[in-house]
């Protein structure tokens, strides 16, 4: 069940007096999900900004746009209604208590109309990078946070060990999408990350999607999946073999890790993301959504990073925990077959 | 079970692409814009064919394809990370590296490449807000919104073709529907078989939503109305249970919408055989109601009364577009109120899901989608489910 965090609240409210914002108004679910703690209808892809989260420091409320408190761990003097009609959306909001006297407002995105809105609606105030400010305030995670996506990434390994169950000769690569996706369902979590993709390894293929191909004995499978349960990303990424685990497997596996377990050593507090990323390796953020990292991010403590490695079409991605010392990885599943 | 793919509908992929931009660049003309900077995936799509991974919006966001059309120019440039996506007669000086334009970098780069004026855009990320605060870019929606409302025969078939592979996935989900089942292991199936059966992606958590009889007895809502929908949990379904169903998919960048009710382990009793009556009696009106010339607001008046109430929440429609994204022009019936409704004159080639409810408090309802393209005369039904227990 959903349940809202009064310390991911507290971190923004405090990271909003730093930068002197008196109230956010926010669109990317992501960060509504991190401070209200609800959850409402996942939809794929992007959607154009709208007021779907707002926050007011000096009054240390978050109200978001729902018509009902079903999964929204909010009172009801918390909720604003949706509508069709911009005007009457900007109408909620500037109806709620200390948006009227906002001085800086943080939006995380905007659209031509709701610009001209907020101008009418806001004629003094001063738009700033609110999709910034969440971002420094999700970076770090609590330890209820790391246990919310050891959780999700239980879920998708369990997925993912069904779905490789299923890696047999004659086999599509749609139908490896379809097996992990059944596999979540009956783990309870019927939303993903990202759509999963099974591809066979092939230098001629750029693999971002699962395609009708047939997967023969011997062939490599690049398996990449990613949940979101309640609220949080459980990601990782394996290469398999179909039919029996054959020596060259074997071999490509073992250089793999020669050649990527160097980056693991890198892991800790004072590295930067871009001592992290070579040709051969992709850095992200994971929480309640996907979190950008610019290059010259360094690492702390709490942060949580999801951190890809290839090498001649065999990949992997595991998910750390960086903690004072070093890191902890938070995925558990094998690299080979047992 | 084997699974297949059905059959690729008979759809010109390149015809698709070149008459999208043609009507495209008539409605930037007519709009009197020389480019257009898209960031919206779903407008991308629109403007490209290109494809991206499905995702959840924040990673969709953060991987997100950049398209640019200048009105001058025969063919859109687009920005992609994956190359696998690109449309193949796409010329290779169109194609580039993605742009990240959540920072100032890529939000400078997609700037500078701008005419200095008559631009309109989609959306912003907060860095472009910034890098083209001074340039007053117009807004892109009535452009796209003209483009996209009047359906070309090839995106019909692609909806049709979306449409079977829900309905064919739902075959396949009401085999399930037994007392002890769990919602999610209906979602789980769905999903499973929209995979095999070729869908591109999925787009929307699949609703089970168990229905109460009476909106007292349901959730809290601002409103006071009926809450639709609300979002699948890990709950087991028992022998009478009333459950809403509402799913949507992707094909070749084209939307579903599927919609019926269930009843769990019974025959549907006299009562609800009745409200299922009603609302076919709505569809009927409006459907009768569908042709050329015919306003929103028609649609509206032919729907009418059913128990008393307007037949649908008020927070939602009667009806809406679908396309490239699963919502949007036209909508009908919505707060955007009587007027906008006038406003709205249907023409071939549009599409209406419509989704009207039979809502009798204290007894449940019904409720379905039918999907339908307006004809030179008339209307054809996309949608061809059975409705599943009730005929």
């Amino acid at each position: 069940m959903p349940a809202f965090d009064p310390e991911h609240l507290q971190r923004c409210l405090d990271e909003m007096k730093r930068r002197d914002v008196d109230v956010l108004v926010l669109g990317r679910e992501a960060n509504a999900r991190y401070l209200s703690g609800a959850t409402r209808l996942w939809l794929a892809g992007t959607r154009p900004f709208g007021p779907g989260c707002v926050v007011v420091r000096d009054r240390a409320t978050v109200h978001l746009l729902s018509t009902t408190d079903d999964l929204v761990p909010l009172s009801r003097e918390q909720l604003f209604p949706m509508s069709w009609n911009p005007a009457t959306i900007a109408g909620a909001l500037a109806a709620i208590p200390g948006v009227a006297d906002a001085r800086r407002v943080g939006v995380d995105g905007m659209t031509p109309l709701f610009a001209q809105l907020l101008r009418g609606l806001l004629p003094e105030a001063v738009l700033v990078d609110g999709e910034d400010l969440l971002a420094s305030v999700r970076r770090v995670k609590s330890a209820a946070d790391v246990g919310a996506i050891r959780a999700a990434i239980g879920v998708a390994e369990e997925a993912l060990r069904v779905a490789l169950s299923a890696l047999v000769p004659g086999v599509r690569e749609r139908d490896l999408v379809g097996a992990y996706v059944e596999a979540t369902g009956g783990l309870g979590v019927t939303t993903p990350e990202f759509d999963a993709v099974f591809h066979v390894v092939d230098d001629d293929v750029a693999g971002n999607f699962a395609t009708e191909r047939v997967v023969r004995d011997g062939d490599l499978v690049v398996a990449s999946v990613g949940v979101l349960s309640h609220g949080w990303v459980g990601r990782l990424a394996r290469t398999w073999p179909c039919g029996k685990p054959t020596k060259a497997h074997r071999a490509a596996v073992v250089e793999w890790r020669a050649l990527r377990n160097p980056l693991l050593e890198q892991l800790r507090p004072g590295t930067t993301v871009a001592e992290l990323r070579t040709q051969h390796s992709a850095v992200r953020g994971v929480g309640t959504g996907d979190e950008l990292l610019d290059d010259d991010q360094v690492l702390e403590p709490g942060m949580v990073l999801a951190a890809r490695f290839g090498h001649e079409g065999v990949a992997g991605e595991d998910t750390f925990l960086v903690t004072e010392s070093g890191a902890t990885m938070l995925t558990t599943f094998p690299y080979m077959p047992a | 079970m084997t699974a297949t793919t059905l059959d690729a509908p008979a759809v010109d992929f390149t015809r698709l692409r070149r008459e999208r931009l043609a009507k495209l660049r008539d409605a930037m003309r007519a709009n009197e814009l020389d480019a257009l900077a898209l960031i919206g995936q779903s407008n991308v799509v629109y403007a490209t064919g290109a494809r991206a991974p499905a995702a959840d919006a924040s990673l969709a966001a953060h991987q997100r394809m950049v398209a640019v059309v200048h009105a001058d120019d025969e063919w859109p440039h687009l920005y992609t990370a994956f190359a696998d996506g690109v449309p193949p007669e796409l010329p290779a000086d169109h194609v580039h590296d993605a742009l990240p334009v959540e920072r100032d970098a890529g939000a400078g780069a997609l700037a500078a490449g701008l005419p200095a004026r008559n631009v309109g855009i989609d959306e912003y990320t907060f860095a472009l807000y910034r890098v083209l605060a001074g340039r007053e870019p117009k807004d892109a929606t009535p452009a796209l919104g003209a483009a996209k409302v009047v359906k070309t025969p090839d995106e019909v078939e692609l909806i049709r073709a979306a449409e079977r592979i829900n309905e064919q996935a739902m075959l396949d989900v009401e085999s399930l529907l037994v007392p002890g089942v769990r919602a999610t292991e209906l979602s789980g199936r769905f999903l499973r078989r929209i995979y095999e059966l070729g869908a591109t992606a999925n787009t929307v958590d699949p609703i089970f939503q168990l229905m109460p009889a009476s909106i007292d007895a349901g959730p809290f809502t601002l409103t006071g109305d009926l809450v639709f929908p609300t979002v699948t949990r890990d709950q087991r379904f028992e022998q009478g249970h009333v459950i809403w169903v509402d799913t949507g998919i992707n094909f070749h960048g084209y939307a579903s919408d599927f919609g019926r009710t269930w009843i769990v382990g019974n025959e549907p009793d006299a009562r609800q055989r009745a409200q299922f009556e009603r609302w076919r009696e709505v569809i009927d009106r409006v459907a009768a109601s569908i042709r050329p010339g015919a306003t929103a607001a028609d649609l509206v008046q032919s729907a009418g009364e059913v128990y008393g109430r307007r037949p649908w929440p008020s927070h939602l429609y009667l009806g809406h577009g679908i396309g490239t994204d699963s919502a949007e022009m036209p909508l009908v019936g919505t707060d955007l109120g009587p007027a906008f409704d006038a406003s709205l004159t249907l023409a071939p080639g549009m599409i209406v899901v419509l989704e009207p409810i039979a809502w009798e408090d204290g007894y449940g309802g019904y409720r379905a989608e039918e999907i339908v393209v307006v004809t030179d005369d008339g209307c054809e039904f996309l949608t061809r489910h059975h409705y599943w227990p009730f005929t």
